[in-house]
């Protein structure tokens, strides 16, 4: 069985991460904004199975399943305001989202 | 660790009163008063919502400060008792002046959330544990980005709550890394074991991910520059209430949070003795968040024509001296910051208030909306000069001894010539800019004559009872500023 080493789990939740937020900063869709939000929440969860099974103790996975519900409930939430907002705009690019400026 | 449910369940008395209340709110209004017009609906919630807050706070002000609970996952300290009170009372006065708004359809559930957010807040404020502290400050994130975005009738409470949703999930994706880097450095989530092992360990280069990423957690959540773009967005379109409690308890409870993570968990990598020159660590970092808050919360104000998008920019002022308020707790203690903090939230909540009772008369968006409120509400007039002048920081108002509290700590800190020293002057020196803006809704409130077709305004009674309360404190906790600092 080969054995991965800490630091490419670390490398794979870093890069993870930085294509989520790369994905939220250029992306216009706000579907794919959030999917991007989603991606680097999953990087964090990577990083601390990782680092739990590196230090020996659970707090990590423990921490896991919760970020898991989190993550549900911010998916609910943040469907909800989306189809809120298409209802009144008919729209979900961000670029068009400019009504609140003076 | 054998853990003991009934001290826990003990300790989180408040919490649980809030989640009963919310949930009696809701079966209340979906059995009981299904056949009341909305109006009834919504001050039958309000009444049970307030009832429930009392109740928390009752609980809260009778535990007192009894120190660690539940192996240490809660701290409840003097700072710990003092902001979930203060919380606890910024939530009670938004809810109260929230009874009648225009949103009522969906009464019920917008108590619930607000009073879900307030559990999020109390328990922000006593959080120990890097678990405990993202959950709660999640389940605070989630309400509030509901509550932002709560008026379906109007297409901007939409866009402020997903602007508000886009911006703090970044946030909060930044602030688990930021945990998870912090956890395989040290191997704990405990905020005292962390710092045990900081003390080993020093500085390290992941550890300064971890925290600048923590710190863009921070930023986010007190508004600071360059984090803030969400602020005057949110303030503009979210329902009035939702805005208050965005701008006040939201404030203090991070404030609060941040404030446990950064001094007793992170204060071995500070990173600024105010003798040696010593540069790395988080101080120095807050700081220029401090000064570039100062800059821009300022000079955007001057520039707004729209009298809440005026008040997201003083948030985002008032956020810098909040900053500066982080750094000095270090060696004053939290005492000055949860002052500022505390009295900053009521003069918000109340000028709110009193934008949430003119709104229901007619649109409030711009600062000539106001214009002639001494004719047409003496009682708002009196009110909002009282809240307004708290904010600009003149004397016999808390919100001058708030400055005071924090400049004064902060001098101590470095002296005059030390980087915070000259913060220090220019937070001063933008106090001064800061009347300009703050006098402009004044005269505008108190000596231009109303327009032409704007009628008195009725102001419901339990919103002028708590205006008058709003503003009371204001002025009792400016003469006697020993009240909230004497907790400490």
């Amino acid at each position: 069985m080969i054995s991965v080493s800490l630091n490419a789990y670390l490398a794979l939740s870093v890069i993870l991460f930085a294509l989520g937020f790369l994905g939220v900063l250029v992306r216009r869709n706000t579907i794919v904004i959030f999917m991007c939000l989603e991606l680097m929440l999953v990087a964090a969860t990577i990083a601390f199975v990782a680092f739990s099974c590196y230090n020996g103790t659970m707090d990590g996975n423990v921490f896991v399943f919760f970020i898991l519900t989190v993550a549900a409930a911010e998916v609910a939430v943040g469907l909800a305001i989306i189809v809120a907002l298409f209802r009144r705009r008919q729209t979900i690019q961000v670029d068009q989202l400019d009504s609140l400026k003076n | 660790m054998s853990p003991d449910y009934l001290e826990l369940l003990h300790a989180l008395m408040p919490e649980a009163a809030l989640v009963i209340g919310a949930l009696v709110v809701l079966g209340f209004d979906l059995v009981v008063a299904k056949r009341d017009t909305l109006e009834e609906r919504m001050n039958s919630s309000v009444t049970i919502g307030a009832l429930s807050i009392v109740a928390a706070l009752w609980h809260t002000v009778r535990a007192g400060a009894f120190g660690p609970a539940f192996g240490g996952v809660l701290n409840f300290d003097h700072l710990a008792v003092a902001a979930r009170g203060g919380v606890l009372v910024l939530a009670l006065l938004t809810l109260l002046l929230s009874a009648g708004t225009a949103h009522a359809r969906h009464g019920a559930e917008y108590v619930a959330v607000i009073l879900f957010a307030t559990v999020g807040f109390t328990l922000m404020a006593a959080a120990q544990q890097l678990l405990l502290a993202f959950l709660a400050l999640e389940l605070a994130s989630l309400s509030l980005y509901v509550l932002a975005g709560f008026d379906k009738s109007r297409p901007a409470s939409a866009e402020a709550g997903l602007k508000y949703f886009l911006f703090g999930g970044m946030a909060a994706a930044f602030l688990l890394f930021g945990f998870s880097l912090i956890y395989g450095l040290t191997g704990s989530i405990e905020l005292p074991q962390i710092a045990a092992q900081l003390a080993h360990q020093g500085m390290s280069p992941l550890l300064v991910v971890a925290l600048v990423m923590v710190l863009v957690a921070f930023g986010f959540k007190a508004s600071a520059a360059p984090f803030h773009l969400w602020a005057p967005d949110v303030y503009e379109g979210a329902p009035v209430s939702s805005a208050a409690l965005i701008a006040s308890a939201s404030k203090l409870a991070g404030f609060t949070l941040f404030t446990r993570l950064l001094w007793p968990g992170f204060g071995i990598v500070a990173g600024i003795a105010p003798t040696a020159h010593v540069w790395a660590g988080w101080v120095p970092v807050v700081l220029l968040l401090s000064g570039s808050s100062l800059f821009i919360g300022n000079l955007g104000a001057l520039a707004q024509t729209n009298v809440r998008r005026l008040l997201a920019y003083s948030a985002i002022a008032h956020a810098g001296a909040l900053l500066l308020g982080v750094v000095v707790a270090g060696r004053a203690g939290p005492g000055p910051l949860f002052y500022y903090a505390a009295t900053y939230g009521l003069a918000t909540v109340g000028a709110f208030g009193v934008i949430g009772v003119v709104a229901k008369a007619g649109a409030c968006q711009k600062i000539t909306d106001l214009a002639g409120l001494h004719r047409r509400s003496p009682l708002l007039a009196g009110c909002l000069m009282i809240f307004i002048l708290s904010l600009a920081g003149v004397p016999p108002l808390a919100g001058f001894f708030g400055k005071f509290a924090v400049f004064a700590a902060a001098l101590q800190l470095g002296g005059l010539a030390s980087p915070v020293g000259w913060l220090v002057f220019l937070a001063i020196a933008f106090s001064a800019v800061a009347l300009y803006y703050y006098l402009v809704i004044l005269k505008q409130a108190l000596v231009t004559a109303p327009a032409a077709d704007a009628s008195r305004i009725a102001v419901p009674a339990p919103a002028a009872i708590t205006l008058a309360a709003a503003a009371l404190m204001l002025l009792l906790f400016g003469i006697f500023p020993s009240l909230l600092l004497g907790m400490f």
